[in-house]
């Protein structure tokens, strides 16, 4: 009578885990199988990532392109741990940039998929899921690694070392415009605009242009930007920096710069999408932008210091599948799974401990754009970010093309009490967060 | 009296089934339901605050006062979890009462403006001063409810099962709380405020005091919710209580009615399985504000009493039924 009413879609497993819950015998931190994969079993890999709502820019695209690799990886045999092939399962869950929201996707994926792994934007959905992280030990990664801090000991970074690569942008544009003197910069106020804010304002200083005026931080749920944009340009600087927009934010700022007539330098972190940037404004005023995130099908991609396996084969069947969308995040994912999947096969193990250990193991990685370093001790509280070079790229003939890769260790071994200087303005130090 | 047992046993029944509804969920659909029992706190409190005819677009800033202030009282004040829960909704009741100065100058259309105007103030002040609201990032590691044992049992509240229980309770008593309110002279005071609100000037009444009364308690509740979430995922931040749950709560009222006290619910209920449950078991979560806007549609053109007017009539038709049965 009683399993009539639990139902069909109850097993007595499941229902054991619940009453076991209110008897308090902790089933999410059992939640982790530690056990190994059966012949055959495929490897289940967590995404969660804001799908919807304003920051889904940064989420959708990096789901779309970890399907591809997993297609190609399992197209291949799938990953040998411990002599048997594995093939690869993605489960998404859409956190729609919400903590609460996080949370629950974090406990889905653990509790009743079974994944070994997590990757996330991180911001704003950190803060909900470190508990879990916490409370299960499962291995997270993050695309912003101001999430890192002494405590978040089962989360990495190692795609982007947000927002410390920026500097290079800064740095390459001061060294071949020297003729660049003053800057201005907006950015909305949050988790992940404010430690970009710092970010720039150590590499204007280093680079020794002067910032106009305060950064101007606006809400993130602004909509309109011709105010913004006016009181920008009305100083006249050699520079707008528009910091860590979200897409959302960075169009509107561009049509508003190209509508009110501003001629001069813009350095941003991304350019998502700018194609539709391009449509709304010209190929001339977008001439000369200096951005972070590289086209796959550049060129420059083809060096033999770059880990990431045919980034031109990547790039076109992404661009034939999701026509104008490639954005910044569109490769990360997949990036953080070659890294991922290596130290797995190494360890001879999928779960999150071994493969969190045999990725540390020897303080270096092999990250998208070449060799890095795990780092962050000083900045973050953790050696949990993988840094070494990161490409500044350039608008041109409305192509993003890539100027040079630039050491970001070499740029914080020159500048990083610059850097600390202004994290700490900015409440971002691991003390203050 | 030959209704009673009758009405008891309907009780006992529905008291059953919320204590085994979460063991015939799965883990994540257990998450949701302490979520679910959270809102509907909040949006059973916004239909108390539209008795006297005033709507407000403030309501979630207020949940989000509770959730600041009882975070604050634990981490800054090592105030225990359940005390400082209640003197969160306390606080922002308080707020609430600051507020009603200047909002309460104002009626309707201005009014609704206003209370948005005030939100988002407090929302600006959360996010200008990082000591100690955090700013942007908000609070992180706030203290949960400390776990317990009962005999054999172990309440361990960051299981979503225990939590519910906790939720459970809390809300189940905030709703007999408001539905005594309501159905006191005071509540019927609000109707009036609200239908012939110069009717009962004359007759009287201060309607300006009542609609704060309204205001008040109402806030007071929604902070208690707000409390309750915080405790929950141990983290809050400006972000959370923007303009988006905001019009979440008026589609959770309009859609389920504001003439009882079931209706905000039942709008409630169904929009959250509908958008956590179906819409992401069919893989259509990027549809949801299409969704949103066609059900609000639809609900305005073909059900503008809301959901609950369809139970009004299926109540109506048993009791019809019931009668015939007798004569």
């Amino acid at each position: 009578m009683f399993a009539n009413f639990i139902g069909k879609s109850q097993t007595r497993r499941k229902f054991l885990g619940s009453a076991s819950a209110f008897a308090g015998l902790g089933t999410l931190s059992s939640a982790l199988p530690g056990r190994a994969l059966a012949q055959g079993e495929p490897i289940k890999i967590g995404f969660l990532a804001p799908l919807t709502g304003p920051v889904a820019g940064w989420g959708k695209p990096g789901l779309d392109g970890i399907q591809i690799w997993a297609e190609w990886i399992n197209a291949a045999g799938g990953i040998n741990i411990g002599g048997e092939s594995h093939m690869f399962e993605f489960i998404p869950y859409d956190n729609e940039y919400d903590p609460s929201k996080a949370r629950t996707g974090a406990t889905k994926l653990i509790q009743e998929d079974g994944v070994k792994f997590i990757m996330m934007l991180g911001g704003d959905t950190w803060a909900g899921v470190q508990p879990v992280a916490d409370r299960t030990g499962m291995l997270f990664s993050t695309l912003l690694n101001s999430d890192l801090g002494p405590e978040t000991t089962t989360l990495l970074a190692p795609a982007e070392s947000h927002p410390v690569y920026n500097v290079t942008g800064v740095d390459w544009l001061a060294e071949n415009h020297p003729d660049l003197k003053t800057a201005v910069m907006c950015a909305q106020e949050d988790a992940l605009g404010l430690p970009s804010v710092a970010t720039y304002l150590a590499a204007f200083e280093a680079a020794g242009i002067e910032m106009l005026e305060d950064p101007i931080l606006f809400d993130p749920a602004a909509t309109d930007f011709a105010p913004i944009v006016t009181r920008m340009i009305s100083g006249n600087p050699d520079i707008i920096s528009l910091d860590t927009c979200y897409p959302d934010y960075v169009h509107p700022i561009m049509e508003q710069l190209f509508q009110q007539g501003y001629g001069g330098q813009v350095i941003s972190c991304t350019l998502d999408f700018y194609g539709q940037i391009i449509e709304k404004t010209s190929v001339e005023f977008l001439e000369g932008l200096v951005f972070q995130f590289p086209d796959f099908d550049d060129p420059a991609m083809n060096q033999d210091f770059i880990n990431f396996q045919n980034p031109n084969k990547f790039w076109d069947v992404y661009n034939e599948r999701y026509p104008g969308q490639w954005g910044a995040v569109s490769w990360e994912y997949a990036s953080i799974m070659d890294i991922w999947s290596a130290a797995a096969m190494e360890a001879g193990s999928v779960e999150p401990e071994d493969v969190l250990s045999t990725m540390l193991a020897t303080g270096t990685g092999k990250h998208a754009f070449g060799d890095a370093t795990w780092w962050g001790e000083d900045l973050f509280g953790v050696n949990h970010t993988l840094l070494g070079n990161w490409p500044v790229v350039r608008v041109e003939g409305g192509k993003a093309r890539i100027k040079e890769f630039r050491s970001v260790p070499a740029w914080y071994e020159k500048h990083g009490e610059i850097l600390k200087k202004h994290m700490r303005a900015y409440g971002q130090m691991p003390d203050q967060r | 009296m030959r209704s009673f047992p009758g009405r008891a046993g309907v009780w006992l029944g529905f008291l059953a089934l919320l204590l085994l509804l979460p063991h015939a969920l799965s883990y994540s659909q257990q998450e949701i339901l302490v979520f679910l029992t959270i809102n509907i706190l909040l949006v059973v409190s916004y239909r108390l605050l539209t008795l006297t005819g005033e709507w407000s677009l403030g309501h979630a800033v207020i949940m989000g006062v509770g959730a600041y202030a009882s975070a604050l009282y634990t981490k800054e004040l090592g105030i225990f979890v359940p005390a400082s829960m209640i003197l969160g909704a306390c606080t922002a009741a308080l707020v609430a009462l600051v507020l009603s100065y200047p909002l309460f100058r104002m009626k309707g259309f201005y009014f609704l403006i206003g209370s948005f105007a005030a939100g988002e103030i407090i929302r600006l002040l959360w996010k200008r001063f990082r000591e100690p609201f955090g700013g942007p990032k908000g609070l992180k590691r706030i203290d949960p409810m400390p776990d317990f044992d009962i005999a054999v049992w172990r309440f361990d509240f960051f299981e979503p099962v225990s939590y519910y229980y906790f939720a459970a309770a809390v809300v189940g008593f905030s709703l007999w709380l408001m539905r005594r309110i309501e159905r006191s002279p005071v509540g019927l005071t609000f109707h009036a405020v609200h239908w012939q609100d110069k009717l009962a000037e004359a007759s009287g009444v201060n309607v300006r005091a009542y609609r704060t009364l309204a205001f008040v308690i109402a806030s007071g509740f929604a902070g208690l919710s707000g409390a309750l979430l915080a405790h929950y995922i141990g983290a809050v931040n400006p972000n959370m209580f923007d303009l988006e749950l905001m019009v979440f709560i008026l589609t959770w009222t309009i859609i389920g009615g504001t003439a009882t006290i079931y209706g905000p619910v039942i709008g409630c209920i169904a929009l959250t399985i509908i958008n956590e449950i179906v819409l992401r078991e069919i893989g259509l979560e990027q549809m949801r504000p299409f969704v949103y806007g066609l059900l609000l549609i639809v609900s305005v053109l073909f059900l503008p009493k809301g959901l609950e007017s369809l139970v009004q009539k299926g109540l109506a038709r048993v009791a019809r039924a019931k009668r015939g049965e007798e004569s």
